[in-house]
């Protein structure tokens, strides 16, 4: 019964693949033209521009709601805008000034050196306050002593900390900006805060002229402060497809984290592409054979189910990507005894749960596997149709197996290693107590 | 249409001498505080459309009435006068500084530095005055730059026409007027001599 499903399922994710995988081949296919097509335009549509962005890193930027800080992200976000203002035109210049700390500083004046602008961003200091009105007004001088006078100049300011300065104030400098015909962006995201909000859209509109500049809300999410600004005029230019760099930075984002099949682009290394997909089927044929396997030896009870698990256990601490495991188990392990109880329970009863918990932890270890990741998407699915006893069986096996098949020199075809899986899958709640006892017997 | 020539203006064509506008690099034209992006291109015409806007005027942004004007030519030229036609109800200009040879002029350049001449300009609704200039100082002009600082009371400022009476020689002060960028090296764009038929060759 269980064999036929898994077939089922398997012909059926197979197909859905294939189809999936003429799908991704029609969209790297358009992307490549894409880019193709940007490449042969690029020339006629650059902008000659000279780029001062102003850096926040004050005390506000310590926040972590943007992952990981909001300084971070930040710096993500600028080094994503200088690689694309370099790129769309060899003779565009960008510099870095911090506007917090202990006043506002220039890092780097501007420069074509992506290099000495990536390095700059090193070793910054968080501190004080954001000074808006000062390090715009620096800003503008940097830019007026630009070496090429016929560069556009353009600021870019990100304002992660509170604003302290009037509307008047602020549409005062931005009526400056405007008659010396400097363009500003601004990237309101950190504090939200309605006066802010309201004090930088004025800004912005006594700046604006002709559409050329722009402001940009990011709220606290999920999404990477770069990810959504890739889509927003800041990178896209004014109108036309400003950088190819952008677009398809955009398109590849959009596409999902590598818009690949294997994290490998089968045009550029078809070989590389083949072979991964080989044993990706193969890997699959096996949990096929393991799932059988577990299915025909739920009812035995092994004897040597201890140290073999014991085993295990030690075994997957000794693997290197074993360290996500050990860390779940971890957690495990500084949870109290009736809250560990509590949660065995509820994954034993219901699978669902199961599901989800298993989720989480396995969606860290997949992070940096794709093939992992597809292992373990295929062992929710039979998750859910299974019993509860037999998902939690095949969830942690199945797991177990991609973990060993990983580990460098471990044979999944050892009669050694196939024992450990047999008896795995045998003693599923002694083998959490004994996680717990080995565990504490290593440490 | 009275001119301050001392002749009459049926004998000869004024429109010849203000042809100056001829030798202006339309397209790199460019203003400081124009409220309209580009208009400053639309004052440059023959001397006989000085009066009409069908093109559009140059007017300044609201409250402001600064103006600065950078004008490049496509050769070198000799400036002997100027020609402003500015806008009625105070919107006229009434103070004029001009700068030569230098790029990127902005304000607060313009306000701390000396301007080759200076001149007080009269409401000139007609077209008829004209402003004329040091003549030596004025040789040689690859661009010129106007600033307006001020002007007769007005919101904004607003000038219809601007008109150059000179001479244009056919030099170019600027060399560098293209740069070509090679991705990737194409060796048919560096034929040697020898490839090209014969010759002394020099390898590097």
């Amino acid at each position: 019964m269980c064999l036929l499903e898994a077939d089922d399922h398997l012909v059926q994710r197979h197909l859905f693949r294939r189809e999936q995988e003429n799908y991704r081949f029609i969209f790297q296919t358009l992307q490549f033209l894409l880019r193709f097509t940007l490449f042969i335009h690029q020339s006629s549509t650059m902008v000659l521009e000279a780029t001062m962005i102003c850096i926040d890193n004050s005390e506000w930027m310590r926040n972590g709601d943007y992952a990981p800080t909001r300084f971070q992200a930040q710096a993500d976000a600028v080094n994503l805008i200088c690689g694309a203002k370099t790129q769309s035109n060899p003779e565009n210049t960008v510099g870095v000034l911090t506007m917090a700390g202990k006043g506002v500083r220039v890092l780097v004046t501007p420069t074509t050196d992506l290099g000495k602008i990536l390095a700059c961003m090193h070793g910054l200091e968080i501190g004080g306050e954001m000074n808006l009105a000062a390090g715009i007004q620096v800003a503008q001088l940097a830019l007026k002593h630009r070496q090429n006078k016929k560069q556009q100049q353009r600021i870019i300011v990100f304002a992660g900390g509170p604003v302290r300065y009037d509307k008047k104030v602020l549409e005062m400098i931005g009526k400056k900006l405007k008659k010396n015909s400097v363009a500003l962006d601004v990237v309101n995201f950190g504090e939200e805060d309605e006066a802010k909000t309201e004090k930088l859209e004025a800004l912005v509109a006594a700046v604006n002229n002709n559409d050329s500049s722009h402001i940009v809300h990011v709220p606290a999410g999920s999404n990477a402060l770069s990810d959504v600004l890739l889509s927003t005029p800041i990178f896209t230019g004014d109108g036309e497809g400003g950088s190819g760099f952008a677009a398809a930075a955009a398109a590849a984002a959009a596409g999902g984290v590598s818009g690949f099949d294997f994290g490998v682009d089968p045009n550029l290394d078809p070989e590389l592409a083949l072979a991964l997909r080989v044993s990706m089927e193969e890997e699959r044929a096996r949990q096929e054979a393991a799932a059988k396997k577990a299915a025909d030896d739920s009812s035995k009870q092994g004897k040597e189910g201890e140290s073999t698990s014991q085993d295990a256990t030690m075994s997957e601490n000794v693997g290197a990507s074993a360290s996500e495991s050990e860390n779940k188990k971890d957690d495990l392990m500084d949870d109290e005894n009736a809250l560990l109880q509590q949660a065995l329970a509820m994954s034993m009863d219901d699978p669902a749960a199961t599901v989800t918990t298993r989720d989480t932890d396995m969606s860290e270890a997949a992070a940096d596997d794709q093939d992992l990741a597809l292992a373990l998407q295929y062992s929710m699915q039979e998750d859910a149709k299974d019993q509860s006893d037999m998902s939690k069986l095949l969830a942690d096996q199945s797991f177990v197996s991609s973990i060993l098949t990983n580990l460098p020199g471990v044979d999944p075809n050892d009669p050694s290693v196939k024992d450990l899986l047999a008896s795995m899958q045998n003693q599923p709640e002694k083998k959490e107590d004994d996680d717990k006892a080995p565990k504490e017997d290593d440490k | 249409m009275a001119c301050l020539h001392d002749h009459s203006c049926e004998d000869h064509d004024c429109s010849s001498d203000w042809s100056l506008y001829k030798h202006i690099d339309i397209p790199k034209v460019s203003a400081l505080n124009e409220s309209v992006h580009g208009s400053v291109k639309s004052v440059f015409k023959a001397w006989e459309q000085r009066l009409s806007s069908s093109e559009g005027v140059l007017e300044s942004n609201e409250g402001d009435p600064e103006l600065i004007v950078f004008i490049p030519f496509t050769s070198d030229v000799k400036i002997k006068s100027i020609s402003i036609v500015g806008g009625a109800d105070g919107t006229s200009p009434n103070k004029m500084r001009a700068f030569i040879n230098r790029e990127g002029i902005d304000f607060s350049d313009a306000q701390s530095m000396q301007a080759v001449q200076e001149w007080d300009l009269a409401e000139n609704l007609q077209g008829v005055l004209e402003y004329q200039t040091r003549y030596s100082r004025f040789q040689g002009v690859g661009n010129l730059t106007l600033h307006f600082p001020d002007n007769y009371g007005g919101d904004t400022s607003r000038i219809q026409y601007i008109g150059l009476k000179g001479e244009a020689t056919q030099l170019k002060r600027d060399v560098v007027a293209t740069i070509v960028y090679e991705l990737m090296p194409n060796p048919s764009d560096h034929k040697t001599k020898s490839e090209s038929g014969g010759g002394m060759s020099h390898v590097e």
